[in-house]
């Protein structure tokens, strides 16, 4: 299993930034039909090689435009909340574990060898705070004397746009570094401070400021799939806690908001006592599976 | 397979039509092909 994950993991940050065009005088970000399509995982549009739009850029965006809608129903962005809450309601943030291209950055950099360190669990509520505040209130209410909003998000702390887009297009584009100003520097300053702390603590980004991750986790306790306990299998040796990447503890929390479905817990169980598959209607027992021998 | 799966479905696959209706696909496509200034910390 975790060798499936890591080639989805890389299959999906490669594919979807696969326009390789951008180096050869043709349009320095990808300009197709594919970008009317979001990235179920945060990947930044403004990245050269990104063949498909961020959903959080996407959704602040249709916020900071909200009250200029004309005429019939205002553009509040359905279209994204309806394809992210599809994409939730069928696998919950298993997205965040196998899909997303930023995720897969800290997976990656979280194996440099150091010391590692545990998070201060009441961190994680700030991502909510994040969604709701940076992601839907203040496009909308903080406007310029235009009237119209900005993605505060994308311009305060995205990581993901400062490494993946500011950071390739500045290196292609030098005539945009006399456009620069104190928010690249506030953002890359807080680029490196992330990924220092995504180094020492697992998936710090996804856990504690990730607004995508926020909005999954509303529906990991009613999407389709979701990870299964048998609690007669288990014999509570822990090894399910000691392998958990976002600090879960899935022999007591198993559908815990903070968990992104990578089954490393599944893996970890010798006594099968945590199983993945889909989520049964209330009162419907698990179905109790032989436990193996782990010698 | 819960019922509570199937509403949520039904609710999503509606919103999404109805922001292709309102225009939210074409605002998406041209928002995708430009440059995105806030990403690279402009202002």
């Amino acid at each position: 299993m975790p060798r499936l994950r890591w080639l989805i993991q890389t299959l999906v940050a490669f594919g979807t930034n696969a326009y390789l065009l951008f180096p050869f005088g043709g349009s320095v970000i990808y300009q197709g039909p594919l970008k009317a399509v979001c990235h179920p995982g945060l990947n930044c549009y403004s990245c050269p090689g990104a063949l498909l739009s961020c959903p959080v850029g996407a959704m602040q965006n249709f916020m900071a435009g909200l009250r200029f809608s004309t005429g019939g129903l205002p553009q509040a962005g359905v279209l994204v909340i309806g394809y992210l809450g599809f994409i939730g309601s069928v696998v919950g943030r298993l997205t965040c574990g196998w899909m997303c291209p930023f995720g897969f950055i800290q997976d990656l950099i979280y194996k440099i060898p150091t010391r590692k360190f545990s998070l201060w669990a009441p961190l994680r509520w700030v991502k909510y705070a994040v969604m709701v505040v940076m992601v839907v209130a203040m496009p909308i209410f903080l406007v310029d004397n235009s009237g119209l909003g900005h993605p505060w998000f994308c311009k305060l702390i995205c990581p993901a746009g400062t490494l993946e887009g500011a950071m390739p297009l500045l290196l292609l584009k030098p005539s945009l570094w006399g456009t620069v100003g104190l928010y690249f520097w506030n953002k890359l300053t807080l680029l490196i401070l992330i990924l220092i702390a995504a180094i020492l603590i697992s998936r710090f980004f996804c856990r504690v400021i990730c607004p995508l991750g926020a909005f999954y986790s509303l529906f990991s306790r009613i999407s389709l799939v979701q990870l299964e306990f048998v609690e007669g299998n288990c014999v509570e040796c822990g090894a399910c806690t000691r392998k958990c990447p976002t600090g879960v503890v899935p022999n007591k929390e198993f559908d815990s908001r903070e968990c992104i479905m990578c089954l490393k817990c599944v893996d970890s169980c010798h006594f099968r006592a945590l199983d993945f598959g889909i989520r049964r209607p209330p009162g419907k027992p698990v179905k109790v599976k032989r436990a193996t021998s782990p010698l | 397979m819960p019922k509570r799966f199937l509403w949520l479905i039904i609710l999503f696959t509606a919103f999404f039509i109805m922001g292709i209706n309102t225009g939210d696909l074409i605002y998406l496509l041209n928002l995708g092909n430009t440059i995105c200034l806030a990403c690279i910390g402009v202002g």
